[in-house]
């Protein structure tokens, strides 16, 4: 992985149509950008799809993005995840949940625990996690990390969706009042 | 920025959360697109909580991808017959499309004199005028490149079966792993170790981050459990930035998981005794960071 400053310079070729600039930038984030769509599209074919459309968009919206406000990788795979989420929740609603060709995924090399890339932002944000209830912790986290639904989550918690649903904003808030948010 | 209500500063959080409806979904993109204000606040939580993806393992995408990307937006070198079995190469599935006309027009048309170079002037001229069909157009290419199956027949791209070239290797999904972390401190505001285990290979990495070294001391991990008569060693960490080791290999997952860990102060070199001797500076629970995918 490249530094921040380096995919910023990248991005910034890219928004310009650097074709060179966004092959590297593609080589640099790839793995990280897939990985985070199928641990929730849990499926290669729909990753597939979903990691080409976010990279169509990257390539689109390259001038958008504001190193002032957000690092590249964060901006990237928001792309990327919004659109794995939507994938995910306009096939639940047609109820595909069980398809046989859904598979496994999982990281193929757990991230060498990130050493570069542990944040200062992310040890607050974990530090802010961590005061939630062990089980609203969980919450916050499945609904994160796999893109799960209220319904998904109100099965595995054993609760109302809507009783899920006010955890989820009660988390949230408790998030936002941790992190001093306005 | 205007006050938002809470409903609405909630509505931003679970859109970036993940946890909304599709419906909801719509609703949420659709007032940031007229509320400038609105979409800063969804972004700030995309910001907050996209930092999580730090924890995410890479995982590789097959070369195929690269290859559509290209495809996609026009990129030099995607006329090359470039040609994957599973992927149909562009031109061929663009040549199709072309075809399909030109059998709408002999059907329609069938009297006239063929003209190729005047037919393909006259869709040129149908596809530059007609937005919404060049944008079908675009579609159905698309649709052929990458789900060739939804077709019907006759509009599949020709399978390249002369194409010898293996598939790339898909990695073998690996089995769902997590990982933990705890933060190892006094007080909130200031870590001074991130502990980090691997649930699969049980391996732990201790981070130094504020961590003061203390003269002729070093400072000792302990596992501590209801479950474990008495705290454990996990050795000696901080004289390094990273500590990794395999010393948890031999405890109970649920050991593990529900442990408090604990830093002692102790001589130099670690405990002498194998107990805990001096002071614990700080302490932590793992939290789990990425959940097994189901």
């Amino acid at each position: 992985m490249l530094t921040p400053a380096e995919l910023v310079w990248l991005l910034a070729a890219v928004a310009k149509g650097d074709e060179a600039a966004f092959e590297r930038l593609y080589a640099a984030t790839r793995a990280k950008l897939f990985g985070v769509v199928i641990r929730i599209l849990r499926r290669q074919d729909l990753a597939e799809e979903v990691i080409q459309e976010a990279y169509v968009k990257i390539w689109n919206s390259a001038g958008q993005f504001n190193p002032g406000v957000a690092s590249p990788i964060t901006w990237m795979a928001s792309i990327a995840r919004n659109r794995a989420i939507d994938v995910v929740r306009k096939r639940s609603e047609t109820s595909i949940e069980e398809e046989p060709a859904a598979m496994e995924v999982a990281a193929d090399t757990p991230d060498p625990l990130a050493r570069q890339e542990m944040t200062e932002e992310l040890k607050r944000l974990l530090e802010c996690v961590g005061r939630l209830e062990p089980d609203r912790q969980k919450l916050v986290l499945l609904a994160y990390y796999n893109g799960w639904s209220r319904e998904q989550l109100a099965t595995k918690f054993e609760a109302p969706v809507n009783t899920v649903k006010t955890w989820l904003r009660r988390s949230m808030m408790d998030i936002r009042e941790c992190l001093g948010l306005t | 920025m205007m006050a938002y209500s809470e409903d609405h500063i909630a509505l931003a959080a679970e859109y970036a959360l993940g946890t909304l409806s599709a419906e909801e979904r719509v609703q949420v993109e659709t007032m940031m697109s007229v509320d400038k204000d609105f979409a800063a606040v969804v972004e700030a939580w995309e910001r907050k909580l996209g930092v999580l993806n730090q924890m995410v393992g890479l995982v590789e995408p097959r070369p195929e991808v690269w290859e559509k990307i290209r495809v996609a937006i026009g990129l030099a070198g995607t006329q090359e017959a470039i040609v994957h079995p599973e992927a149909p190469q562009p031109v061929a599935a663009a040549a199709v499309v072309a075809e399909q006309p030109a059998i709408d027009r002999s059907t329609l048309d069938r009297s006239n004199v063929i003209d190729f170079s005047v037919q393909a002037k006259r869709w040129r001229g149908v596809a530059t005028g007609m937005t919404a069909i060049a944008a079908m157009l675009v579609a159905l290419i698309a649709v052929q490149a990458y789900r060739p199956e939804l077709l019907p027949a006759g509009l599949r791209p020709k399978a390249a079966q002369q194409v010898v070239q293996a598939p790339a290797p898909v990695a073998p999904p690996a089995a769902a792993q997590s990982q933990y972390v705890a933060l190892l401190q006094t007080d909130a505001a200031s870590p001074a170790f991130i502990l980090t285990v691997d649930a699969a290979t049980k391996n732990f990495t201790v981070r130094k981050v504020g961590a003061e070294p203390q003269a002729g001391k070093s400072y000792e991990l302990w596992i501590v459990s209801d479950k474990l008569q008495r705290p454990r060693s996990l050795g000696v960490i901080g004289s390094n930035d990273f500590t990794s080791r395999a010393a948890l290999a031999a405890y109970d997952p649920d050991v593990v998981n529900q442990a408090t860990y604990a830093v002692t102060v102790e001589p130099e070199g670690g405990s002498p005794t194998g107990a805990a001797t001096g002071p614990i500076v700080f302490t932590g629970k793992l939290i789990e960071t990425v959940p097994p995918a189901r």
